[in-house]
């Protein structure tokens, strides 16, 4: 067992029973905006507390409640996400979601988010894992981190992997949210980081394809030297809002990157990009079979 | 187990001392503090000695090892006298954080009973950046910017000084890293920050904080010295909680606030009502916030955080406190002594 700093005995009733004005309004607006069956679901969900509600990076169960109410309108009305392949979702332990990345704001990172968390079975609340400038943006660090994503540190994701979390990883980065229009669904600078982890840590990685998200919203122009609070650049778009892309999300089967290897294979450059390069041609097949069966970007 | 705890007159020292005159193998404890003999620590008697005695000299050092205390046969120590005041600086401050750490570590390795050596350390020697973990393990980067006050560069040196001779030295040598200890005078920057009534924070952010107990700290250090092991643990807390939440819980008022306003207002603050809270100190930790994990303290000295704050007395310390008048008389007295320590 993974010990979890600060975990503690349970609150006395009185203490626990304090809210600040986040916790209320949260709970208050996610009441209005879930549906039973939703709030049902958000119920089963396993959340780790530190003692106060709040895990060590910040999650607190009222405002991933309200991360899903506003998010099910996207996900439902907006994007009409439909999953292919969820099963192939672990229903317990370790892994890690590898996907490709794009639509130069994470709405893609947001709809597989709520995607996991509605067609896992028992549910599951996949971490996302952002880029590290994201801890610096005033409002946007702390509703990141109060709904379940941490920064992309290499401790932060050994230890969620440790507590047996699943993971939402990009290994495009920002050079894939960014990517050009021209060169949609063709992956960019594909990094490691994901295959040394599975690799170090013995989990599954799950490759994921998210078909849509890539044409979402065309970038106009990039301004380069914009870079408040760690911005790599401010992107600006055509379109004031994304355009309501129909998104289909493929699950491929889990790949076992570990298999043969010990934990300390990790640390040879060499078996890790070649895992990497397994992974990566498990998403580009994932991405080939979406686009061949898609019948158009709106449908 | 005869044992020299420094720092025994701060909150910590008296905790710890008490604990280990409660133990049954405990047959000596010498209490050296710098104040004189604390009302809270017991009176003398076969099994406790108190020194006062300025750290700061060498030579003062020397006799608390040799000379007639030589007799007691000290075999471990524990250090946990460093300046508590952030607004504290100069050399002589200096000399107490870091010169008479190294003298007392330099005398305990030449001592023919000493075998153990247990220093207090601080979380907030860690560097925190935005691309810096939420937890943070006991390899994470110090904090060596030059800016840092010397609050946080005496620490860091302490804490180094000490570490440069683990495995070299003779003595058993333990470093434990404390999370925030949350008590009044015992030099928490966090617990300044709430005896305001109204405590500011940096809008659009709301970091998470990890508070330690006085009876988990004094814990940590009866494990350290009755263990086997020698390194450099996280001491970590029961309580993990955002800002916003621990601003609750002590019944203050948080006010959001644009981040590059708080620092003069919280210098406007220290100037005319008095505190000790530095908000140039706690920037970096008020957006970023950071944990420490303590899974090696747990695995090698079987430490895990059981005592929880009780935030029903933390309440009632607070209520009890007249910041206003003392911290004005606490400014004045701090205003003479850094004047002093800067002409020294």
């Amino acid at each position: 067992m993974v010990f979890r700093p600060g975990f503690g005995p349970a609150r006395p009733a009185r203490e626990a029973a304090i809210e600040t004005f986040g916790e209320a309004a949260a709970r208050r607006i996610a009441k209005v905006l879930l549906p039973a069956a939703d709030r049902e679901r958000l119920a089963r969900l396993a959340l780790p507390d530190a003692g106060h509600g709040y895990d060590a990076f910040g999650l607190h169960p009222a405002w991933v409640a309200l991360s899903v109410g506003v998010g099910r309108f996207l996900y439902d009305y907006y994007f009409r996400v439909e999953s292919i392949g969820a099963e192939n979702i672990p229903a317990s332990g370790p892994a890690i979601l590898a996907a490709n990345h794009a639509g130069m704001l994470p709405l893609d990172a947001a709809m597989l988010h709520l995607d996991v968390l509605r067609q896992s079975e028992p549910p599951r609340l996949a971490r996302p894992v952002a880029d590290w400038f994201v801890p610096l943006l005033p409002l946007v660090s702390t509703l990141f981190s109060r709904s379940g994503v941490v920064s992309g540190s290499r401790r932060n994701v050994a230890r969620l992997l440790e507590s047996g979390e699943l993971i939402e990883l990009f290994p495009e980065g920002v050079a894939g949210i960014g990517k050009p229009f021209s060169q949609r669904y063709r992956l960019q600078g594909w990094t490691v980081g994901h295959a040394e982890m599975a690799i170090r840590h013995r989990v599954p990685v799950v490759p994921v394809a998210i078909i849509g998200s890539e044409e979402q919203w065309i970038e106009l122009l990039r301004i380069r030297r914009f870079h408040w609070f760690g911005a790599p650049y401010l992107p600006v778009p055509l379109f004031l809002v994304p355009l309501p892309v129909r998104y289909h999300i493929y699950y491929g089967e889990p790949i076992v990157l570990h298999e043969g290897w010990k934990a300390t294979a990790a640390d040879d450059p060499t078996i890790v990009e070649a895992a990497a390069a397994r992974v990566r041609q498990a998403v580009e097949a994932l991405l080939a079979r979406g686009l061949r069966a898609r019948r158009g970007i709106f449908r | 187990m005869n044992v020299l705890v420094t720092g025994a007159s701060t909150p910590l020292g008296t905790a710890l001392v008490q604990a280990l005159l409660d133990l049954q193998d405990t047959a000596h404890v010498v209490g050296v503090g710098a104040d004189p003999w604390p009302r809270e620590l017991p009176p003398p008697g076969a099994r406790f000695t108190y020194v006062q005695m300025d750290l700061t000299h060498r030579r003062e050092i020397r006799s608390l090892l040799g000379g007639p205390r030589r007799a007691v046969g000290v075999d471990a120590i524990v250090h946990t006298a460093l300046h508590r005041s952030v607004q504290a600086a100069g050399r002589r401050v200096h000399r107490l954080n870091v010169e008479a750490t190294r003298a007392l570590l330099e005398l305990a390795q030449d001592h023919p009973t000493v075998r153990q050596f247990v220093y207090r350390s601080y979380a907030e020697i860690y560097r925190v950046a935005e691309d810096s973990p939420c937890l943070v393990g006991e390899d994470h980067p110090l904090e060596f910017a030059p800016e840092a006050p010397q609050w946080v560069r005496d620490r860091v040196e302490a804490d180094l000084t000490v570490c440069s001779q683990m495995g070299l030295s003779p003595l058993r040598i333990v470093v434990l890293r404390c999370a925030e200890l949350f008590a009044p005078d015992s030099g928490s920057q966090i617990y300044d920050y709430v005896r305001s009534r109204v405590c500011l924070r940096p809008i659009g952010y709301d970091p998470m904080l990890n508070l330690l107990s006085m009876e988990d700290a004094v814990r940590a250090h009866l494990l350290a010295l009755r263990g086997t092991v020698q390194g450099v643990f996280n001491i970590a807390g029961c309580d993990t909680l955002p800002l916003s939440r621990l601003v609750a819980v002590t019944s203050r008022v948080g006010v959001p606030v644009p981040g590059p306003l708080l620092a003069p207002l919280y210098r406007l603050r220290r100037a005319t009502v008095g505190t000790e809270f530095s908000y140039r100190m706690n920037a970096p930790r008020f957006h970023l916030g950071g944990v420490l994990d303590g899974s090696r303290a747990h695995s090698e000295l079987g430490y895990e955080p059981r005592a929880p704050l009780s935030w029903k007395e933390v309440r009632r310390w607070l209520a009890e406190e007249r910041p206003s008048l003392q911290s004005f008389r606490r400014r004045r007295r701090l205003r003479r002594t850094t004047a002093g320590n800067r002409a020294r």
